[in-house]
């Protein structure tokens, strides 16, 4: 019999270099940076949750008064912004972070200090977009910002200003961490991993990562028009200079579909490994699924003007625009059967990732069929800028993004922080969630069709959309409590959850072979990669059997990893006897893992450069604003001071060693 | 084990949500009367096309629907672990398995991208030559509507004669709107520099009725209350609304009471439609548009009246010779139901003169905005053209009924009654929500207010 | 190994500067970051091709326009003559970076004649590469300045805001490149540039190509299609 090794978080030797505030301050440890990513994503998950709270209350019956237009205006902008860029990318930038140097075989991404930048560009760029809110002037013209409605002359005040310079900062977080990954997934791959060995994930990220490089510059000219003509008076949106309004449109949908994309693939990637882990089963077509990913990406940049249906482009645009939308829809229905035909056949074990898993497939099917009814133009007619199509996205981003998120979340949080959370707390959170989720968002089809439209803070009464509205009220407030519980789940378990072991599932890929978390130099030696499940390879005798954290025969939720009770888990020595079948990868009771140094692995300095390079960056754009508060003596100051910490910090930066010196042979490049 | 996680309690699950929300929502949804803006009930050519194109994407949808739900839940059926089974084979993909999801998908798609296409090039092909023409022109957030071949100009009430193919320019005066009449097609947004264009043809599976029509893209603050009601009526009786609409203001200058108790508008017991003439202090007071007889020849039975200077006084009979819409057709949901601003109140008693109206009116800042046709000094073209604003059923783009109360608020604090509306707060004494000052020299007392109201009122 | 008592997977045995491809991340990298600098100057030039001829007030690009409010005639803004010379001035330092790389990257080889000692001067070629971008931005000041006299500003009309927020982005790019440079001008002069360096340089001359490419598609567009 096997025992277990419990390696627990706080073993700084094993995953940090340092401790206390410092050493996350200057961290260039991708996985630091993921549990950083991580948790701030969830703040503000937490934070645009309650703002869809505070909407669906005001909205609760017709001719409510708990919010004013002007503060409704700003929280349904604030929603959507803080959703898309606040929590659903740094969320899938989270997983980005921890898995794909985990999953390709490698120590680190390419540039750990780009890498720190990204997230602090994040970070304070999260806080300049948000924190206006409390000011009663934050963004207010929605998360699409449709000119001219942005320009000085119909939104005089700084809303505009903290979401277009907000936005800029965002892109340049995304912008930074596209290269990195690009980098890091086409060079850092161990030998043997082939690109049609990658982790789904990782392909899907890797798909992401184009997107985000290739779209992002186009809504940051967008952007930097509305800024120039905020600012500097040009004319890129003044309707009197003959500007036409379907410029803005055009470049922020060019962004703005793929943007859709950015979303939601890596939660399809995220599913793609949780659904054959627990269908103990590779992936159904696994060449398929790669190219419908590369397809739905290519495909996404030809697609923006469906969300223009309604502008008047013309016929043969609408035709045009419609047909390559329907086209969309092939191998969008591709992922969904080879996910079904994955589980097909296989031996399905119910553990609150793999629900979350099937609910994305069976909720993203919902929100695929309305995506394709108004595909159709003339029928879009009727449906765009209703809350059909609000009920349209929320399948397709909360149906489908969060919840390959949360499947994300509960499938490797034990490898991010070696415990895992609770199965209880994570079966109230999922059905919680699938109930209300399907009774927020399932009646505004109907509202919508029935002639509710979009973004009103208030309604009539008498218009048939009373009962609809409440429904979708009570069924946010259960959304609601769920959140609660997760992040209850999460503070909770991420000290007292269960030990999870190398590998607590049994599954098939890279990163489940090592410690959780993983040693600050993830392998201690580069594996050699022969197949797409090279753990499955290995442990192909312990793959037939259950999955390792359920007790035979036990159907009860409260089933414990390894046999390990919840809350008797000491520290690292803690063992216990696993039950029948066992784990995937047993590993050593107590045994110890060795340091960086003891292996002679070079690790990268801990260092501070990227921060106050971003800090530089940040304080400099937020000088701006207050160029429409006739202070000129801030905005020069905040502008010079930003724009010597910049410069200071990237040189200091730039002519720094990332890591000491090693005897290794270096690489020579060609 | 209330929760354990068993595949027949997700199925369960779904089909239980699937049968209580959406059968019951689904027959509901037909019905007209609870669901006024419903698009499932097309009354145009156009609507028509589009809901004929819905019903083949929602048979479409609901197979794809149940044939993938339904896969997938007998999969985790099926498929679910159990103790001591044998372990799943490693099976990688299935070539002729993928192509059958390729093409079937593609096939579907056909049938549905044919019809589509179809119907974009009828949908948006030209109007013909002899439709009736409206300019729709959106403003922040009220609707402009005029009627170039009767020289009407009137706001946020449209009025459609039935049979008759209505062919709409749709262009903004400042940010983005959206036009959308959901019972009588699909919407199309107003662009700064572009005219778009929207035509249809109300069909006569309507009698005379009034729809509601919204604001459908987002243009700021008081997005939800840019509103506007449309009329459809039989063309003779548009003809007459149009003849009368395009002429000046008529007003009779008789001192109007205050509204008696708020009655519910929607009141079934309305007012005998086209009661012979009578007093405009009538028991419904001033509330509703007077409707008046016509003379035998149908014709309006009151002389052009003469054009500036002087403002027509008098003539009760013409005064509601464009009432083609009886009051008592209206339905609750034409109604609006919106609660007046907590603490704006209004002196009670007040009797209003419309004629000592006319005067405060005609020096006061209303007309820097407003045009009435009829009174010369009254010619601001950035607000709502106010020439019949008597017969109008709504005020403030839908927002609110268009009767004394509602108006005499409106005049004296039109900033706290709709957010974020240009026309400023006039009363005495009333702070603007928006600058937080108070007005105080020039404002308007609530006897000039209720004489203002009385005129406006009277301008039929 | 630690985890000793199950089958481990097998190793690979690369170094630490071990890369999938052979190639350096920053040479991956630089070429993710062209990729996207291409949308970026796609978008600006899409921009400035679909306001073209919109403006409803001149200076216009090609043609004279006559202010009605006062008669004043503006003469078309586009000097193709002089931008045609700083057009040639940037393919020019393209053409100095290309041999500044190939001297820092055959710094080791011997240089017998003075021709091979002149192609050998990375310092020459890099400084005449800054020279020739500096040169380049000279241009660019001079018909900035020149096209505010002639009454176009940023502000003026769509051509105006168009125009100079892209080619204001590109010589914004020149600029950057003109920094870089001279600092690697600064570490040669202060060091010497070697093989070892010769990423740092093949880099920057990537980036230069770009932007010096970039600009050979605003000529054709903007200045001589007309």
């Amino acid at each position: 019999m096997a025992t277990i090794a419990a390696p627990s978080y706080a073993a700084p030797a094993d995953y940090s270099v340092g401790e206390g505030w410092r050493s996350w301050l200057g961290t260039t440890d991708h996985k630091k940076i993921g549990y950083l990513y991580f948790f701030t994503a969830l703040f503000f998950l937490m934070f645009g949750g309650a703002e869809a709270e505070m909407i669906r209350w005001q909205l609760r019956a017709p001719n409510q008064h708990f919010l004013t237009a002007e503060t409704y205006n700003q929280l349904f902008t604030m929603h959507g912004t803080t959703m898309i860029f606040l929590v659903v990318m740094p969320l899938s930038a989270a997983f980005f972070n921890l898995l794909i140097p985990l999953q390709i075989g490698a120590r680190d991404v390419a540039f750990p200090r780009l890498n720190a930048f990204s997230y602090w560009v994040y970070l304070l760029g999260a806080i300049f977009i948000s924190a206006p809110i409390f000011f009663n002037a934050a963004p207010n013209a929605g998360w699409f910002g449709y000119a001219p409605l942005t320009t000085n002359a119909y939104s005089p005040g700084l809303n505009i200003d903290f979401w277009a310079l907000g936005l800029q900062i965002l892109g340049i977080s995304s912008l930074a961490a596209g290269f990195n990954f690009i980098t890091t997934i086409i060079n850092m791959r161990a030998p043997g991993m082939n690109l049609m060995r990658m982790p789904m994930f990782t392909w899907m990220a890797f798909v992401v990562q184009f997107l985000i490089v290739l779209a992002f510059p186009v809504v940051t000219v967008a952007v930097v028009f509305l800024v120039f003509d905020r600012f500097f008076g040009t004319n890129f949106y003044t309707i009197a200079a003959g500007a036409d309004p379907l410029l803005w449109q055009h470049l922020f949908w060019v962004f703005g579909h793929p943007e859709v994309y950015i979303l939601v693939l890596p939660a399809f990637g995220l599913v793609s490994e949780v659904l054959p882990t627990f269908s103990r089963k590779p992936l159904f077509g696994y060449p398929v699924m790669v190219y419908s990913g590369i397809l739905i990406g290519v495909l996404g940049f030809g697609v923006w003007a469906h969300h223009m249906f309604a502008v008047g482009l013309g016929p043969i645009a609408d035709t045009v625009f419609g047909v390559t939308t329907m086209l969309i829809a092939i191998p969008t229905g591709v992922k969904i059967f080879n996910w079904i035909f994955t589980m097909w056949g296989g031996s399905i074990h119910f553990t609150t990732a793999s629900m979350f898993a099937i609910g994305l497939v069976g909720m993203f099917t919902i929100g695929g069929i309305s995506g394709i009814m108004h595909s159709s133009p003339p029928a879009d007619l009727q449906q765009t800028d209703t809350y059909f199509v609000v009920a349209h996205f929320h399948y397709v981003l909360f149906g489908g993004s969060l919840m390959g998120l949360f499947a994300g979340i509960y499938y490797y949080f034990p490898k991010l922080t070696g415990h895992l959370l609770s199965e209880r707390l994570g079966q109230w959170h999922f059905w919680l969630n699938v109930v209300g989720s399907n009774l927020a968002f399932f009646p505004m089809h109907f509202s919508g069709m029935l002639g509710m439209p979009r973004r009103v803070y208030t309604y009539d009464a008498n218009q048939g959309w009373d009962t609809f509205n409440m429904l979708s009220t009570i069924g946010a407030i259960i959304v609601g409590v769920a959140s609660l519980i997760l992040v209850v789940n999460i503070l909770i378990s991420r000290k007292r959850g269960a030990i999870a072991g190398n590998d607590p599932w049994g599954a098939g890929t890279l990163e489940w072979s090592i410690p959780s978390p993983p040693p600050v130099y993830n392998f201690a030696h580069i594996p050699r990669v022969t197949s797409r499940y090279p753990m499955w390879d290995l442990t192909s005798p312990h793959l037939t059997s259950d999955v390792p954290h359920s007790k035979a025969g036990d159907q009860s939720i409260e089933v414990d990893v390894a046999g390990v009770e919840q809350g008797h888990v000491g520290g690292r020595t803690a063992s216990a006897q696993p039950t029948a079948g066992g784990r995937g990868v047993p590993v050593d009771s107590g045994a110890r893992i060795p340091t960086a140094a003891e292996l002679g692995i070079p690790i990268p300095y801990t260092t501070t450069k990227p921060f106050f390079t971003a800090l530089g960056l940040t304080v400099m754009l937020s000088g701006l604003p207050f160029a429409h508060m006739d202070k000129p003596v801030v905005q020069y100051v905040l502008l010079f001071c930003g724009a010597s910490l910049l410069v200071g910090s990237l040189y200091w930066w730039l002519t720094s060693p990332l890591e000491p010196e090693v005897e290794h042979p270096q690489h020579t490049a060609h | 084990m209330p929760l354990a996680p068993r595949p027949r309690r997700t199925a369960a699950v779904a089909l239980t949500v699937a049968a209580v929300l959406v059968i019951p929502l689904a027959l509901a949804a037909c019905d007209a009367k609870s669901y006024p803006n419903s698009t499932f009930l097309p009354h145009t050519e156009f609507g028509q096309a589009i809901d004929d194109l819905w019903n083949l994407l929602l048979r479409i949808g609901t197979a794809v629907f149940i044939f993938v739900e339904g896969l997938l839940v007998i999969t985790i059926i099926k498929y679910r672990r159990r103790p001591g089974a044998a372990p799943p084979r490693h099976v990688h993909g299935n070539t002729t398995l993928e192509i059958l999801w390729t093409v079937i998908p593609a096939v579907i798609l056909v049938f549905i991208a044919v019809p589509t296409v179809k119907t974009i090039f009828k949908t948006e092909a030209k109007a013909s030559a002899d439709a009736l023409q409206v300019e729709v022109y959106g403003h922040q957030w009220w609707w402009e509507f005029r009627y170039p071949q009767y020289g009407v100009t009137t706001a946020n009430e449209l009025y459609l004669p039935i049979g008759r193919k209505v062919n709409f320019a749709l262009r903004t005066q400042d940010v983005l709107h959206s036009f959308w009449i959901p019972q009588l097609g699909g919407k199309r947004d107003l662009i700064s520099n572009h005219t778009n264009y929207l035509w249809f043809t109300p069909d006569s599976s309507m009698s005379t009725s009034a729809w509601n029509g919204t604001c459908n893209e987002y243009c700021g603050a008081s997005h939800a209350n840019m509103r506007f009601r449309v009329f459809v009526v039989p063309g003779a009786d548009f003809a007459r609304w149009a003849t009368h609409q395009a002429g000046p203001a008529v007003f009779n200058a008789t001192a109007v009471a205050p509204t008696p108790p708020p009655v519910a508008p929607a009141s079934p017991a309305a007012p005998p439609r086209r009661t012979a003439a009578r007093s405009p202090t009538g028991s419904d007071g001033l509330v509703h548009p007077v409707a008046a007889v016509v003379d035998a020849s149908g014709q309006p039975s009151a002389a052009p009246p003469t054009e500036p200077p002087t403002i027509v006084q008098g003539g009760i009979q013409s005064a509601s010779d464009g009432d083609v819409f009886p009051r008592d057709s209206l339905r609750p949901y034409n109604i609006p139901a919106t609660p007046t601003p907590d603490g704006l109140t209004f002196t009670a008693g007040l009797v209003g003169d419309a004629s000592r109206g006319q005067k405060v009116y005609s020096i006061s800042a209303c007309i820097g905005c407003h045009t009435i046709k009829g009174n010369p000094s009254s010619v601001g073209i950035t607000g709502p053209n106010l020439t019949h604003i008597g017969s109008r059923f709504t005020i403030a783009a839908g927002l609110y009924p268009n009767d004394t109360e509602h108006l005499r608020l409106w005049i004296k604090n039109a900033r706290r009654m709709k957010p974020g509306v240009l026309m400023l707060t006039l009363g005495l004494n009333q702070t603007d929500p928006q600058t937080g000052a108070t007005v105080t020299a020039g404002g308007l007392t609530d006897q000039q207010i209720a004489d203002i109201a009385a005129y406006l009122q009277a301008l039929k | 190994m630690a985890t000793s008592a199950l089958p481990t997977l097998p190793t690979a045995d690369v170094g630490h500067g071990y890369t999938t491809t052979g190639l350096p991340h920053r040479k991956v990298a630089i070429w993710a970051f062209i990729g996207s600098e291409c949308m970026l100057f796609a978008s600006l030039i899409s921009t400035y091709l679909i306001y073209k001829g919109r403006s409803v007030k001149g200076p216009f690009p090609h043609e004279p326009w006559t202010d009605p409010a006062n008669g004043h005639v503006f003469k078309p803004i586009l000097n193709i003559p002089v931008t045609s010379c700083s057009t040639f001035v940037l393919l020019m330092s393209s053409l100095a970076m290309v041999l500044a790389l190939a001297a820092v990257e055959n710094r080791d080889k011997p240089k017998v004649s003075l021709g091979d000692k002149i192609l050998g001067s990375s310092r020459l070629w890099l400084l005449m590469t800054a020279l020739l971008g500096i040169t380049f931005l000279g241009f660019q000041a001079f018909e900035f300045t020149s096209f505010v006299h002639e009454g176009l500003s940023i502000r003026t009309n769509l051509f105006g805001s168009s125009f100079f927020t892209l080619t204001g982005f590109h010589g914004a790019h020149v600029t950057a490149g003109v920094i870089w440079l001279l600092t690697m001008l600064a570490i040669d002069f202060k060091r010497g540039l070697g093989p070892k360096d010769a990423l740092n340089v093949d880099i920057m001359a990537l980036y230069w190509h770009f932007v010096d490419v970039v600009w050979i598609a605003i000529f054709t567009l903007i200045y001589l299609i007309k």
